[in-house]
C-alpha cells in the first residue's frame, strides 16, 4: 500500500470497513512495523474517547410524540389560505390572463401542504411511468439535481378543465411546480400574486413552471429543461 | 394498522437518534429543536418513502432540513463546503494518546469542525453508522465517508494539539 492508503486504511480498519484481503495485508504491515501499530493504538483510543466523552442530546420530551404543526406555522397556513381565498375571489371577479391563474392557484393549493405530491420520488423512472399510466400523454421527467434543483416527486392536477402532470421540485425553501401538457406557448413570463410563471413549449410539450423564486433562478430552471 | 401507528413504531423511536444530529449540526438547542419539528413533520408526510431501515432514512430527511436551515440561516457554516477540501488523505503529524483528554475541550473542539467533517464523525462514532448508511445521509460517495472521517479525526487531534510537532506518520515499505 502506499503511504497516503495506509494512513485512511488504519481509519477504515479501526471502523470495521476494510475487506479481509485489505486488512490481512495492513494487519502484517502493522505487525512488521511497531510505530504504524502505535498509530493506530493511538487512533482507538481517540475513536473510544469521542465515544466515551462526546454530548449525546436526547430529544425533548415532547418531540417523542407525534409530531404537529405548530401553533405558529398554524397561523401562518391559515393566512395563506385566507390571502388565496380572497385572491381566488378577487381573480373571479376580474377577467385576467386565466392560464396563469390557474396554474398559481395550482400551485398554492398543493405548497398549503393538503396535495403537493402524489408520488414523492427523486427518480425519474419511478415518475415517468407513473405519470404516463395516468394521463394520454407521456411527459418528460428531468434529473437537475446536480444543478441544485431537487426533485420532490410528482403530481397530477386539473387546470383549465384539463389533466396535466406537475413535477416538484425544490430549490433551497421554495417549490416550483413544472406544469406539462401538450400543446404549444410563445415562450413568456409573468408574476401573478407573487409568483412567478414561466413558459415554454419544446417538442409539442407545454412547460410552465409557477414558484415565488426569483425570476432569474426561474429562467435559469426554465433553460435547463428546454435544453436537457 | 393506519400510518400514524406504523409512524409512531417505526420512525419514532429513532427521535434521539434525529435530535442529537441535528443539535450538533446546528450547534444550539432551539435551532435544533426547529429543525427536529420540520424534519419530522417531513418524515410523516414522506412516510411511504420510507425504504430499508428506518434510522438512515430518517437522519438523511434531517440531515437536509439541518443543511437548508444552515444554508438560510449560517451560509458561513457550509461555505466551507464549496472550497473543494483535499479529501485524500496524506500522512499527517503523528497523533498522541487521547486517553486523558479533558471533557469539555473535545465537545468544543467537535464542535469546530467544519459542518461535513462533524457530520461524518457524529454519524460514526456517536449514532455507530455504517460507511454505506453515512454514505446514503450524507449524499457522498463511500471512499469520501473514509476520507472525511480520516480528516475529521485529524482535525479534531490537531484541534486539541494531540499531535507532536514535528515527526510524521512513518511508514517504511
Amino acid at each position: 500500500m502506499k503511504p497516503e492508503d495506509t494512513a485512511t486504511s488504519l481509519h477504515a480498519y479501526l471502523d470495521g470497513e476494510l475487506d479481509a484481503a485489505k486488512s490481512r495485508e495492513l494487519e502484517a504491515e502493522m505487525a512488521a512495523d511497531p510505530a504504524l501499530r502505535a498509530s493506530y493504538e493511538r487512533l482507538r483510543e481517540l475513536s473510544a474517547a469521542i465515544r466515551e466523552k462526546a454530548d449525546y442530546y436526547p430529544a425533548p420530551a415532547r418531540r417523542t410524540r407525534m409530531p404537529k404543526p405548530s401553533f405558529g406555522l398554524a397561523i401562518a397556513f391559515a393566512l395563506i389560505a385566507a390571502i388565496a381565498f380572497a385572491g381566488g375571489v378577487f381573480t373571479t371577479l376580474l377577467p385576467r390572463s386565466s392560464e396563469d391563474e390557474a396554474l398559481v392557484a395550482s400551485h398554492v393549493r398543493a405548497a398549503l401542504g393538503a396535495h403537493l405530491i402524489d408520488v414523492a420520488s427523486s427518480d425519474q423512472h419511478t415518475l415517468k411511468p407513473w405519470l404516463s399510466e395516468r394521463l394520454p400523454y407521456s411527459p418528460p421527467v428531468a434529473d437537475l439535481s446536480l444543478e441544485g434543483f431537487e426533485l420532490l416527486g410528482a403530481r397530477l392536477d386539473y387546470v383549465g378543465g384539463q389533466r396535466v402532470a406537475a413535477l416538484v421540485y425544490k430549490r433551497r425553501q421554495h417549490v416550483v411546480d413544472v406544469f406539462i401538457s401538450p400543446g404549444g406557448t410563445s415562450g413568456a413570463i409573468s408574476t401573478r400574486d407573487g409568483f412567478n410563471v414561466q413558459r415554454f413549449a419544446r417538442d409539442g410539450m407545454r412547460y410552465s413552471l409557477v414558484s415565488d423564486l426569483n425570476r432569474n433562478e426561474l429562467n435559469d430552471m426554465a433553460r435547463l429543461l428546454e435544453t436537457h | 394498522m393506519t400510518d400514524r401507528r406504523r409512524f409512531e413504531q417505526v420512525v419514532l423511536p429513532h427521535v434521539d437518534a434525529a435530535y442529537n444530529l441535528a443539535r450538533w449540526l446546528t450547534r444550539n438547542d432551539h435551532d435544533a429543536d426547529d429543525v427536529l419539528q420540520d424534519a419530522m413533520l417531513r418524515a410523516y408526510r414522506f412516510f411511504d418513502t420510507l425504504r430499508g431501515a428506518p434510522r438512515p432514512w430518517l437522519l438523511a430527511i434531517v440531515r437536509n432540513a439541518c443543511f437548508s436551515w444552515l444554508r438560510t440561516n449560517r451560509p458561513a457554516d457550509i461555505e466551507s463546503l464549496d472550497e473543494r477540501m483535499p479529501e485524500d488523505e496524506t500522512p499527517g503529524p503523528e497523533i498522541l494518546a487521547a486517553r486523558g483528554v479533558d471533557r469539555r475541550r473535545l465537545n468544543e473542539a467537535i464542535a469546530a469542525l467544519p459542518v461535513q467533517f462533524r457530520e461524518a464523525l457524529v454519524l460514526r462514532e456517536l449514532e455507530d453508522l455504517s460507511y454505506k448508511d453515512i454514505a446514503r445521509i450524507a449524499e457522498i460517495p463511500i471512499g469520501t465517508v473514509m476520507s472525511r472521517l480520516a480528516r475529521a479525526r485529524r482535525l479534531l487531534a490537531e484541534s486539541m494539539r494531540l499531535v507532536s510537532a514535528a515527526p510524521r506518520l512513518r511508514i517504511h515499505k
